[in-house]
């Protein structure tokens, strides 16, 4: 069809907007309202202006807003700082003092998760991905069922305790929320790596720390100090390994975004296991005592092979190279126990003569 | 044709980083975050807020223990990473912050006060780190010597 025979669009007037009438029938009788809702405020007037981050959940933190109580009575949904209503039945919220929950940088780091997020659909350039040796290939989705495994017991467990956490803190929330859709994209992100290059899912390992985190019960601190210490700090090392040993782009791409939401979850597990130790006497002793069969699990779970022999595989560029290989895996480890044993002490949490030889060994040359 | 290092080849490469809203996507985005650059004697600070490095300077090597990390690397290597960098447009494979950290023998992101919790700002911050670097390849460069790659 010749240009000047095309159908052009004609000019129409658009129809105008349909909205529904709001029909008064006078035979209807509807109770006169009386908005005594209205003034039930405990502060009017509140005009927080964003600031050079945008409007953020730590700049809302004004007047009566931003009073966080040691301890919350409330037993409803009410959030911090509503008008309280009476007769509304409790909810039976396990956590309501501070101490249980709390880090002064919680509010912080739900804005750095939600601005710095990323996709790992369209963010991967999973195009880069190249056939690798099939023993390789083989390490890398054993290694990558393991991550995606641990990345949802991460936020089966966070998603049982939330709900056991009282409103007067809801920065503490937001952010455990954040933590369990990163952990969601860990579980996407390994799973997708697995499934595409040749290769498949491998087996899980016996997961006796997976256990302990998700049957963990005896409080939240507790069940953070074995997620996001240690066993979190060992998932980071890894994370950095698999950035430095990476096979192609899309690899380098998934550890090293991976990386950065780990880091923000040690972040809130150590700013909140200190603030415990700090505002609770026994909490160090607790602690340590957690940690003396935490620890000892753990280096038990190291002795199957399900991790740290993909991981040598992968190092050492195949079977050939697996023994050295190896040498590069006790490096990693030496890694992981120096970071582990000083956010201990940054925490303030005493190991010493406890911690146990199937750790310590790493910390030989 | 600013020399690295030097304020006002950080200040360049600032304006790059800072100018370019991709920095704010897939992993980037805020970082609070003050950043020691340490190059043979010379020692610089880096002030990230918000989405933007917003100040660099010259520091002493004492002020080290007010920032939250700082990156030592032998003259060469940073020389090295700068070079592959304006060679690919990004770092490639073997010159990420990441990697060069745990491929030299002392690491290259470091506390002055042993303070493992503003350590982690290295990892919680990595991309926008190489972000900023990576932006340093819109940025003509003259170095002070010549290096030969290892």
């Amino acid at each position: 069809m010749a240009e000047s025979e095309e159908k052009q669009p004609t000019k129409t007037t658009p129809p105008p907007r349909r909205r529904r009438n709001l029909k008064i029938d006078h035979d209807v009788e509807v109770p006169e309202p009386g908005y005594a809702w209205m003034p039930r405020t405990l502060e009017w007037g509140v005009r927080v202006k964003p600031g050079a981050k945008g409007m953020t959940m730590q700049g809302l933190n004004v007047g009566i807003y931003g009073e966080i109580p040691d301890r919350w009575d409330e037993q409803t949904r009410m959030p911090r700082g509503a008008y309280p209503m009476a007769g509304i039945p409790p909810i039976g919220f396990a956590l309501r003092e501070k101490r249980e929950v709390w880090a002064d940088n919680a509010a912080d780091l739900y804005e750095e998760a939600i601005q710095r997020r990323w996709i790992p659909a369209s963010d991967i350039p999973w195009n880069t991905l190249e056939p690798l040796p099939d023993d390789v290939e083989a390490a890398m989705c054993q290694l990558c069922t393991e991550l995606s495994q641990a990345a949802n017991v991460e936020f089966e467990t966070i998603g049982y305790w939330l709900q056991h956490m009282s409103y007067g803190y809801h920065e503490v929330k937001l952010f455990l929320a954040s933590n369990m859709f990163d952990a969601g994209r860990h579980h996407e992100a390994f799973r997708k790596r697995a499934l595409a290059n040749g290769g498949g899912l491998g087996i899980e390992s016996k997961g006796e720390i997976n256990r302990m985190i998700l049957e963990s019960k005896g409080g939240w601190s507790e069940t953070s100090l074995l997620l996001h210490l240690l066993r979190g700090l060992f998932i980071q090392t890894i994370y950095r390994y698999g950035e430095r040993f990476a096979h192609n782009p899309a690899e380098k791409v998934m550890f090293a975004r991976a990386l950065e939401d780990k880091a923000r979850h040690t972040a809130y597990g150590l700013q909140h296991l200190r603030y415990a130790v700090t505002h609770k006497q026994d909490k160090a002793l607790v602690f340590q005592q957690l940690l003396n069969i935490g620890e000892r699990v753990f280096a038990r779970e190291l002795q199957e092979p399900v991790v740290l022999e993909p991981l040598a595989v992968i190092f050492g560029g195949g079977i050939e190279g697996a023994k050295a290989g190896m040498r590069e895996v006790h490096h990693m480890m030496g890694d992981f126990v120096k970071s582990y044993l000083a956010s201990t002490d940054w925490i303030g949490i005493h190991r010493g003569r406890a911690f146990p030889k199937g750790l310590s060994r790493y910390l030989e040359a | 044709m600013p020399v690295f290092p030097s304020v006002e080849w950080f200040d360049a490469v600032s304006r790059s980083f800072n100018s370019d809203e991709a920095n704010r996507t897939a992993g980037g985005g805020i970082a609070d975050a003050d950043v020691g650059i340490i190059f043979e004697d010379q020692v610089f600070l880096l002030n990230f807020a918000g989405y933007e490095c917003e100040k660099a300077s010259v520091i002493q090597r004492s002020d080290l223990e007010n920032t939250d990390f700082y990156l030592e690397m032998h003259p060469d290597d940073w020389i090295e990473m700068l070079i592959n960098i304006q060679q690919n447009g990004t770092a490639d494979m073997d010159y990420t912050l990441n990697t060069l950290d745990l491929d030299s023998e002392d690491g290259l992101a470091k506390s002055a006060t042993g303070d493992q919790y503003r350590l982690d700002k290295f990892f919680r911050f990595n991309q926008t780190m190489q972000y900023f670097f990576d932006a340093s390849s819109n940025v003509e460069t003259e170095f002070d010597r010549e290096i030969t790659p290892a």
